[in-house]
């Protein structure tokens, strides 16, 4: 289908097209207290074109896949690209030569033939071992088993044509610790590509009840400038600020904080981000990205160095720069955009533990709320939550507190990288240290 | 003039809403997706085939093994976008999703598909799969479904569907000179235009039949400056239930001075300080706040899994006795306004906090049903690929007796928040936070220094005790789209001028005492 609708728009007149094709199954299971509590089933599918005609740009998208229907979609595309203004670098990425696209093994075919009665056994078995974890844990917030399968194609007019086959299955469970009028949540889930690499049950219920409960009595502390360790699980948030920062375009239009800093120190020697979607089996993989380039592994930050913006090919022709291969789509309603596809921070070699030791007085933060990096200017300001730490050890839980700060002085200000590196999503770090910063709690 | 600026939620960057329209109640359903200018893919709109005796059926083989009660959600989409850049128009794009959702209850338990093809078959399957949540004889043998009329909340003559692009673009080229002009410094500028065209059916066991068309419509402006390395950002919109109607050039001058007059108040900002302070918060565009820090915990599914801060405080005091909240999807034209909501029930204004006391939670049909009490209006969904759930419309602190002179004043050293930005917040510890776009110093109750990186941070039930003062100026105006389990939907809110005696701020700068 995605070749006859480039086939068509290529008749109606268009100089280069492109269609993307999603073809979904999903299944999501919910359990509270025992009981299920939901069940969706879904099959969804939807076609995004893009087209150019002298060098304008239209896009549309449509889950009406009738053909009648897609005769009209396609020329109403055409006409869309009529209202745009013509930017002489719009146009379909240039390909040129590509590794040789590797098999990452993103398939389980067992994954439809799971069946019901043993993902409701996983939900349920999983949200018992949680409650049960301590006699503080008295709600279940609710437990769930998901599965996916999809399909993906990209078709263009110049040749390339790529399909995708992957597979997606997790659960997890989130309960709630109280004790006299506080209440906190605690969750943890495990998602993987292929059924039997999911985590233990008991392990993934364990973790969801240790961190409910290890909450419980946390307060804010004074303000005060200290040392902080970003928890690995935690540090999420903090790196995504500086992957938005790396946008090709907002580098081309000057609005990030990092525009001048290609091939200049961002950050401390220790600090060594890659972006690496060819890991077999991980979830964060994909063969190829949003263009449909093959994706391979690409090095942002070199020991503290930036060494690359992220662009789309359109924003890479316009900087006059070598196009990478971090592209996204988010589904078929849009066009592709560039994105880090699975970004890794390099592990260092200092225990979580003896870093926590090193410090008299600091903040370990496991939580973080809120946006964090403001692009244009690097500020930082979030919400934090984690464990206060007194000569060297865990003395209370922290909550309602703020650190505040400078995305560009924190970078250069870590001062240690630990070894627990966890490929668990599509940004994946260890934790770190911080030397100092500013935590915002009661005066 | 009349301020266009309102916070834009984190999600608002993912997924831009859209919604407005006039209902026919009563026209054949063939006529349902009729328009005054028919774009041909809605005349020849597959929907047109799923009538009442469609509709039957399907709701019929929902209930076959057993379920209580079944419901058919249709809906038709178009969204439309248009934006500027670069001084360039970049691209116009348009997108279609049509599909049906299909839902069986009983008890506690949700069975929910739905399919994107529309052919009897996979529909039929559709309402089986569904179905199979229940086990038990059939309690109901078929349905008669009876049309209701609804009332209209939405302000829309020319739906903004039947614009052509290239008569948008006007207005962005408009909006892109006026902010380039406004001052050197301004180094970027976007406009965009989009609006959101949804047709719905909700038909039910009950016999509920009820027919929407949804516009939401928004032009933005965003600017950003730039100075000796110094950054900053602005950004005016107006939007909401609104026709094309409400957009013309001027409208389109006024937002581009809006956002060139905040990116360039904000070019010489100053660091935030840390700790705990009181705070002003500006009439009209701080009401995200409410929504946040407030509303999330008063959605009746957390309140019957008791797994909210407020679950068993109605009736109790919970908030400083000046305070009143509502939730009001009725507020004409407002961006979070639905003549129904997505289970066919009627929107309606909800107190929620009435001075001080704990009035009532936000429900959907189920939590409504397990908790013995009715829906209210509230039962929401992000498309036919999501099953409804509690969520707010319009929210917003009602009107004080404070001078908001008087509020200002009242301040020796603070923060005046004049809007605010993207939020979160957990509904079981009420814990929040935002961040300022727009923030100064308050000294001897006047505005000083401009700030940047600045967040609120706190919890709601502390917050809601520490309103001090509230003022008469209440405005609902903007709103963006709220994330809840994973549905986007469009919100709106609003607040009077109010005073928050202590809260805290989470900035660089530590101040030294």
């Amino acid at each position: 289908m995605a070749e006859h609708v480039v086939q068509t728009a290529l008749k109606l007149g268009v100089d280069e097209a492109e269609a993307y094709l999603e073809n979904n199954r999903d299944f999501e299971l919910r359990v509270r207290n025992g009981d299920v509590e939901t069940v969706k089933q879904s099959t969804t599918k939807g076609i995004g074109l893009t087209v150019y005609k002298d060098k304008k740009l239209g896009f549309s998208y449509t889950s009406d896949l009738t053909d009648e229907s897609l005769e009209e979609f396609i020329k109403r595309t055409l006409q869309l690209s009529e209202v745009a203004d013509p930017k002489p670098w719009n146009g379909l990425p240039d390909f040129g030569k590509e590794e040789k696209q590797i098999g990452l093994d993103l398939w389980d075919p067992s994954i439809s033939e799971i069946e019901s009665h043993k993902k409701i056994d996983i939900a349920k078995e999983v949200e018992k071992i949680a409650l049960a974890y301590d006699k503080r844990i008295t709600k279940s917030y609710a437990s769930s088993f998901g599965d996916t399968e999809s399909e993906t194609i990209i078709v263009n007019s110049r040749g390339i044509s790529r399909t995708c086959k992957e597979t997606g299955v997790g659960f997890g469970v989130s309960v709630i610790a109280g004790e006299g009028s506080d209440m906190q949540t605690g969750g943890w889930s495990s998602n993987k590509r292929h059924f039997k690499d999911l985590e233990n049950v008991v392990d993934v219920a364990k973790e969801a009840g240790k961190r409910a409960v290890e909450k419980l009595g946390a307060k804010p502390v004074k303000t005060i400038r200290v040392p902080v360790v970003f928890d690995r699980y935690a540090a999420g948030s903090f790196w995504y600020g500086l992957l938005f920062a790396l946008d090709g375009d907002s580098v081309y239009k000057k609005t990030t904080f990092l525009t001048d800093f290609l091939n200049k120190p961002i950050a401390a020697e220790l600090v060594t981000i890659i972006d690496d979607p060819t890991i077999p089996r991980h979830v964060g993989s994909m063969p190829f990205d949003g263009e449909g380039k093959i994706t391979r592994k690409n090095t942002l930050v070199e020991n503290g160095v930036l060494q690359m913006f992220v662009y789309d090919s359109i924003t890479a022709r316009k900087a006059g720069v070598k196009v990478n291969t971090m592209t996204r789509r988010r589904g078929y309603k849009g066009p592709a955009s560039a994105s880090t596809l699975n970004a890794i921070v390099k592990s260092g070699n200092t225990s979580r533990k003896k870093i926590i030791e090193g410090i008299t007085e600091g903040f370990y933060v496991t939580g973080l709320r809120g946006m964090g990096t403001d692009i244009p200017t690097g500020n930082y300001s979030v919400g934090a939550s984690g464990f206060w730490i007194t000569n060297g050890e865990i003395a209370f839980p922290v909550d309602g507190v703020t650190l505040g700060g400078n995305t560009a002085e924190i970078l250069k200000n870590i001062e240690l990288v630990a070894d627990d590196l966890d490929m668990r999503g599509s940004l994946n770090s260890p934790s770190f240290k911080v030397s100092e910063l500013a935590v915002g709690g009661k005066q | 003039m009349k301020r266009y600026f309102q916070p834009i939620k984190r999600r608002e960057f993912l997924k831009k809403g859209m919604a407005g329209g006039a209902v026919i109640a009563t026209a054949p359903l063939w006529k349902l997706f009729s328009h005054s200018l028919p774009p041909p893919d809605i005349i020849s709109n597959p929907l047109a085939d799923l009538d009442k005796d469609t509709l039957n059926k399907l709701i019929t083989i929902g209930l076959q093994n057993g379920g209580e009660f079944a419901e058919v959600y249709v809906e038709y989409t178009v969204q439309n976008s248009i934006g500027l850049d670069e001084n360039k128009i970049r691209a116009a794009s348009r997108g279609v999703d049509m599909g049906v959702g299909i839902r069986v209850l009983q008890g506690e338990k949700t069975g929910y598909a739905h399919s994107d093809d529309l052919s009897l078959d996979k529909l039929k399957e559709t309402a089986r799969v569904a179905g199979l949540i229940a086990s038990g004889e059939i309690k109901q043998e078929s349905v008669t479904l009876k049309e209701k009329d609804i009332p209209n909340y939405y302000l829309v003559k020319t739906s903004p569907d039947s614009i052509i692009p290239q008569d948008k673009a006007k207005l962005l080229w408009k909006g892109n000179e006026v902010a380039r002009a406004y001052d050197k410094r301004i180094n970027q500028v976007g406009v965009g235009f989009s609006d959101i065209n949804k047709k719905i059916i909700i038909a039910n066991s009950e016999g509920v039949f009820v027919t929407d068309h949804q516009t939401i419509s928004r032009l933005m402006v965003s600017t950003s400056a730039l100075e000796n390395g110094k950054r900053s950002r602005g950004y005016a919109y107006k939007g909401g239930t609104l026709g094309y109607e409400h957009y013309d050039l001027q409208v389109a001058e006024e937002l581009a001075k809006e956002a060139g007059r905040i990116a360039m108040a904000m070019l010489p900002a100053e660091d935030g300080p840390a700790g705990e302070y009181p705070i002003v918060l500006a009439k009209g565009d701080c009401g995200t706040f409410f929504h946040e820090a407030i509303g999330h915990s008063l959605e009746g599914d957390g309140a019957r899994r008791k797994t909210t801060c407020f679950w068993d405080k109605k009736g109790e005091v919970i908030a400083s006795k000046i305070v009143s909240l509502a939730d009001d999807g009725t507020v004409p034209g407002a961006r979070g306004s639905i003549n129904v909501d997505d289970e066919g029930m009627p929107a309606q204004k909800n107190i929620l906090i009435q001075d001080g006391i704990c009035t009532g939670f936000l429900y959907d049909k189920l939590n409504a049903k397990l908790m013995n009490t009715k829906s209210t209006g509230n039962g929401r969904r992000e498309s036919y690929q999501h099953y409804p759930i509690p969520r707010m419309t319009n929210t917003y602190l009602m009107a004080g007796k404070d001078d908001p002179e008087d509020i200002l004043k009242s301040v020796t050293r603070g923060i005046y928040i004049a809007r605010i930005g993207g939020g979160n917040v957990s509904p079981t510890t009420g814990r929040f936070v935002f961040g300022v776009p727009e923030g100064y110093m308050i000294e001897d109750g006047k505005i000083t220094t401009p700030l940047k990186g600045i967040q609120l941070m706190g919890n709601g039930p502390d917050v809601l005790m520490n309103i001090t003062m509230v003022g008469p100026d209440l405005e609902i105006w903007g709103g963006g789209t709220c994330g809840k389990a994973g549905q986007g939907k469009p919100v709106s809110d609003g607040n009077p001028t109010l005073k928050v005696a202590k809260i805290t701020i989470g900035g660089a700068k530590i101040q030294e005492s």
